[in-house]
């Protein structure tokens, strides 16, 4: 391993990185408005929306996600709808994970004592006023950790879009170590680059996790 | 004021209410007693329309309560509810948990609120709590939060559901010495309960139930002293010598 090698290849490699950063932050943020909905509909009283979302969750969880990609970047063309690589990415990982997020999101509402929304009932609340003032937030305080390791599965899942051909970190390292043969030290970056991303997001996680497990075992919050 | 008149209540295929009737009239505290599974707690919820009922009525100053009208959220304001197991909003300060009826509900200003809660909280002897979080309290103090919480939307009758059950005995004294000054200002109350010790002192009327009908009915001292019914007889014996 050479040190030129590594001053190299680095720059590119960070290049990556950021495409990286860009796919997680763009699918965590659309499987998290997909998810939430996809959670209110599962747990609506109207048995057409509960039961869409509960058939879509199922699809979605039941196909591979590099089948989702490979569909919505190969196959959508013929269908009229043509994404740029790195929408498709944003688009599948998104969609993927948003049958994660539901049932995360979904986990937190139900958590919530049948007695809070009781209490708020004879207060006076309605249903919508309920959910957003007490429902929600009390869930998202439950949802923070899974949803955090959802995050974690999403930064490492974005290695997928390497296969339509987004240049991402791990396309940009395949793509050095074909030209170079440089595999371990190619190879060991990108694996050192995903730990500089990943570890302090885990960190993070388990932390808040701490925090929460904390206070609902009547700790102070 | 409260106008219950024959409701019937099934869970399924358990008849849970039969034929329940009770008139609870401006000012009057109505403690309900009875053995567990006799439908006290049922009767109170379906008053708010917590639990819907299948016959009969019930009516709050000659408005329907119905479960499924658009009218049940203005009835709810007009009528308080104490739990059991308080439920207060554990992501909200106690202030927050007394001001969140007056803001969302009734659309108060904010310092009104505010001002409205410290009072309220002044009055159920937690003054110096307004910023704690319910699970810093205990439970005695959550369950006169929950009454302050109750009493912020200036309702016309406040509903108790076993409001001393899930406290430790030493705590109880401060949430029944709440409860007797309400009823001393002329609050109409509706009380289920186990203090028989409360219900002689405070209650106007006590209603006594068994398998989900109302079997004796009367003056608290006549009803608790001298039970004319087998039952009554039998359930006091049984509570009073615990």
């Amino acid at each position: 391993m050479e040190f030129s090698d590594i001053t190299a290849f680095l720059p590119i490699l960070l290049k990556g990185a950021l495409i990286t950063v860009q796919i997680t932050i763009g699918a965590l943020l659309l499987s998290t408005l997909l998810g939430l909905l996809l959670a209110l509909m599962k747990l609506s009283p109207v048995r057409a929306l509960s039961l869409t979302a509960g058939t879509f969750i199922n699809v979605v969880r039941g196909l591979p996600i590099i089948v989702q990609l490979f569909y919505i970047y190969f196959v959508l063309p013929e269908l009229g709808i043509q994404l740029s690589a790195f929408q498709a990415s944003i688009i599948g990982l998104g969609v993927a994970y948003s049958a994660y997020q539901a049932e995360n999101f979904r986990a937190g509402i139900e958590a919530i004592e049948a007695g809070q929304i009781e209490a708020a009932r004879s207060i006076g609340m309605k249903s919508k006023l309920i959910m957003r003032r007490v429902v929600l937030p009390q869930a998202i305080r439950i949802a923070l950790p899974p949803y955090g390791n959802t995050a974690v599965m999403i930064l490492k899942d974005s290695s997928l879009a390497s296969t339509i051909t987004v240049a991402e970190m791990t396309r940009a390292g395949q793509l050095i170590a074909a030209s170079t043969f440089q595999n371990t030290t190619v190879y060991t970056l990108v694996a050192l680059l995903y730990l500089c991303l990943s570890l302090p997001l885990i960190f993070g996680v388990n932390r808040l996790e701490r925090y929460f497990g904390k206070s609902a075992k009547g700790g102070n919050s | 004021m409260i106008n219950i008149n024959a409701i019937h209540k099934s869970f399924g295929d358990v008849e849970v209410l039969k034929g329940v009737s009770l008139t609870v009239a401006k000012g009057e505290v109505v403690c309900l007693i009875g053995p567990s599974g006799s439908g006290k707690s049922t009767v109170l919820r379906c008053i708010n329309g917590l639990e819907s009922y299948d016959q009969g009525s019930i009516t709050i100053n000659d408005r329907q309560v119905d479960v499924a009208s658009k009218d049940i959220n203005d009835l709810r304001t007009q009528v308080g509810m104490v739990f059991q197991r308080f439920n207060l909003f554990p992501h909200r300060t106690v202030v927050e948990n007394v001001m969140e009826g007056p803001i969302f509900v009734k659309n108060e200003p904010r310092e009104t609120a505010h001002a409205n809660a410290i009072a309220l909280l002044e009055k159920v002897g937690l003054g110096d709590k307004v910023e704690a979080y319910p699970q810093q309290l205990s439970g005695g103090q959550q369950q006169r939060v929950a009454i302050a919480r109750a009493l912020a939307m200036q309702p016309e009758a406040i509903l108790f559901d076993e409001p001393t059950s899930a406290l430790d005995p030493e705590l109880v004294g401060d949430v029944l010495t709440v409860m007797r000054d309400l009823a001393n200002e002329g609050m109409t109350m509706v009380v289920v309960t186990h203090e028989m010790g409360f219900a002689k002192e405070v209650a106007d009327r006590v209603c006594f139930l068994y398998g989900g009908q109302i079997v004796e009915s009367g003056d608290a001292h006549t009803l608790l002293t001298q039970p004319s019914h087998e039952r009554t007889q039998d359930f006091l014996r049984r509570v009073l010598n615990h």
